[in-house]
């Protein structure tokens, strides 16, 4: 028996331009639907939401359609007694929305206007002794906080704040058979998480101790017939994937291995044309997250 | 957002739409109002348990709510025998499990089960991977339940070849079961080790086992990735021996260098080089190419021209 190829079909009418203006009015209307339900129950992860849309204003040079002050000011105010930043008010600091408010703040060039000391504090004291990372106190270990943690010290100078050889056999040991990486030892590769490896090792200069070949192979694999790319074997295409996959590449130097014209007319069809935006697939529902990755790709 | 399909709708069911938001957002954002309030006044109590589980079954990502309910527990237990603990956790278990079958790929609730787990006083690992098994069964590639799957096999001391078995049978269920081929490939060195001592290589009996259950999931399904990389991997599992490949020396009147390439990545030996050159030696300094101590398969020996040359 054998099974279909999981994949969708582009529809016939499918946008084939790039709609700039109406993604930068998605984006800027977004942010002040301040009393819409879905945006309300988005707010634990508000501060990369924010990230998001500034970072694609930014791709489209609309950065002055988000008001700067306002930008900055809800990142100060999250803050934490310990330097670490929380996703929005009310909310628990962790090193995912830490990342998110220094990537905000160093897209303003305005990173000095908090306790840099402090956040460096905060991150490195997560590292845990097999070099890996927790997200918060709560101890959950995943190779993308140990991204999240080198991303972090890059953009504020102290990568010195960490151990950083220890950092890295912690990813080398989420090596998988396929040359890919997973979340912890043991775990299938995937992606996201793939990205998160590499982006740590590029940073680590230690890209020398991926299997470039192999990796390569699997990640060109991921793009189906429609063009998209899907996150692993057997899964469905998705906008997302866009940007981990190619930016992967990217970094082993493989972006040739795959077909940039499909992948280009797969992520145009994710657009909606009414609304702006870009959604994982062509017809689903738009979203700030697959717009950014859209736009990146 | 993944996966929801954008739906027209007419004007009538748009307003009834928003009439329907408007009171969910209504509730949705009392409780959470009434939730911080209890927390900045440290009530940690049981209605501060059944308001968070109303938000958290509707809305698993939240993780801060986790957080507080974790705080919860931990100060419950001061003041609880563990009988009632006991209660208390399998109660959360109970709930951890509903929000599963609602979102199955939510990192925060499996986080928090596995918190659960550690927590309670007399945690049953084998009923963990009935519970496991069961969202394998919805969902064989999830990769969230195949990992908590691994931490609980781990916990209820299953050995690595009754794991083997379960993803043989998974294979055998269905071929196309990317998950569990790299199961497999963690497994096999695990019981199958080669008698070299080389931790990543595998014995030879075994190896073949694997080649011919490969082939027969790419003869059944040429399509599907999952066996060919697999195969992939069974035949690339040979090691070049470590060995020098090339040397090259170059030099003038300040610096000559050595460069040495080998066949396997090395760190610079901390141990200074003493190169001879007839009757008189010099020692040296092993570098790579970045001046770092990352590993290389180019090394290269600096050694002081005047010296060389005296
Ligand atoms: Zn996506």
């Amino acid at each position: 028996m054998g099974s279909q190829i999981k994949d969708v079909k582009i529809p016939p009418n499918s946008p084939t331009q790039l709609s700039l203006v109406k993604h930068a009015d998605f984006i800027a209307a977004y942010g002040k639907k301040k009393d819409d339900y879905e945006y309300c129950i988005t707010e634990f992860l508000r501060m990369s939401g924010v990230y998001w849309g500034l970072t694609s204003m930014f791709l489209m040079n609309k950065q002055e359609m988000m008001d700067k002050d306002d930008v900055i000011e809800f990142v100060k105010s999250c803050q934490h007694e310990n330097g670490g930043f929380s996703a929005s008010h009310n909310h628990d600091p962790h090193l995912l929305y830490t990342l998110s408010a220094i990537q905000i703040l160093s897209l303003y060039g305005c990173i000095d206007l908090i306790d840099v000391e402090k956040t460096v504090e905060y991150v490195s004291k997560l590292q845990q002794a097999d070099g890996s990372f927790v997200g918060d106190k709560w101890g959950e270990i995943d190779t993308r906080f140990s991204f999240c943690a080198f991303a972090s010290l890059k953009l504020l100078g102290r990568l010195d704040a960490v151990d950083l050889q220890k950092a890295v056999q912690y990813i080398l040991s989420c090596m998988n058979f396929d040359g890919g990486f997973g979340c912890r030892p043991g775990s299938e590769s995937h992606s996201g998480q793939i990205y998160c490896c590499l982006g740590a090792l590029a940073i680590a200069d230690s890209l020398h101790y991926v299997n470039a070949d192999m990796l390569g192979w699997w990640l060109c694999e991921r793009q189906l017939p429609s063009g998209g790319l899907n996150g692993r074997p057997e899964k469905l295409p998705d906008v997302c994937y866009s940007w981990w996959v190619l930016a992967s590449l990217r970094i082993i130097g493989k972006l040739h291995w795959i077909d940039k014209d499909k992948l280009r007319s797969y992520i145009l069809a994710c657009q909606d044309e009414e609304t702006g935006g870009f959604a994982d697939r062509p017809g689903d529902m738009v979203d700030p997250f697959h717009t950014l990755f859209g736009l990146a790709g | 957002m993944h996966g929801r399909i954008k739906v027209r709708t007419t004007a009538e069911q748009a307003e009834a739409k928003r009439k329907e938001r408007e009171k969910k957002l209504k509730i949705y954002k009392e409780t959470t109002s009434r939730i911080y309030e209890k927390r900045n006044n440290g009530e940690m109590d049981k209605e501060s348990l059944s308001l968070s589980e109303q938000v958290l079954a509707a809305n698993p990502d939240f993780s801060t709510l986790w957080n507080f309910r974790r705080e919860i527990f931990l100060h419950m237990k001061n003041e609880n025998p563990p009988d009632v603990m006991q209660d208390l956790c399998q109660k959360e278990l109970f709930f951890l499990k509903n929000c599963l079958q609602v979102n199955p790929k939510s990192y925060s609730v499996w986080h928090h089960r596995q918190w659960i787990m550690e927590f309670m006083p007399q945690p049953d690992w084998k009923e963990e991977l009935q519970l496991c098994n069961k969202f394998l069964s919805y969902d064989a590639r999830n990769f969230h339940c195949w990992d908590y799957r691994r931490y609980t096999a781990q916990k209820a001391h299953v050995s690595p070849d009754d794991e083997f078995n379960f993803s043989t049978e998974k294979i055998k269920e269905n071929f196309s079961n990317y998950s569990s081929w790299h199961y497999r490939s963690k497994l096999l060195p695990l019981i199958h080790p080669d008698q070299s001592g080389d931790k990543e290589r595998v014995e030879e009996g075994a190896l073949m086992k694997e080649f011919d259950l490969a082939q027969n999931a790419f003869f059944t399904d040429p399509y599907d990735q999952s066996a060919w990389f697999y195969h992939r991997w069974l035949l690339g599992r040979a090691r070049p021996q470590m060995e020098i490949l090339r040397l090259y020396a170059r030099y003038d009147e300040t610096l000559a260098t050595i460069i040495v390439h080998f066949t396997q990545p090395i760190q610079a030996p901390k141990e200074d080089p003493v190169v001879s050159f007839g009757e008189q030696e010099v020692t040296g300094e092993w570098h790579n190419s970045f001046h770092n101590n990352h590993p290389s398969t180019v090394l290269d020996i600096l050694l002081c021209g005047h010296c060389v040359f005296a």
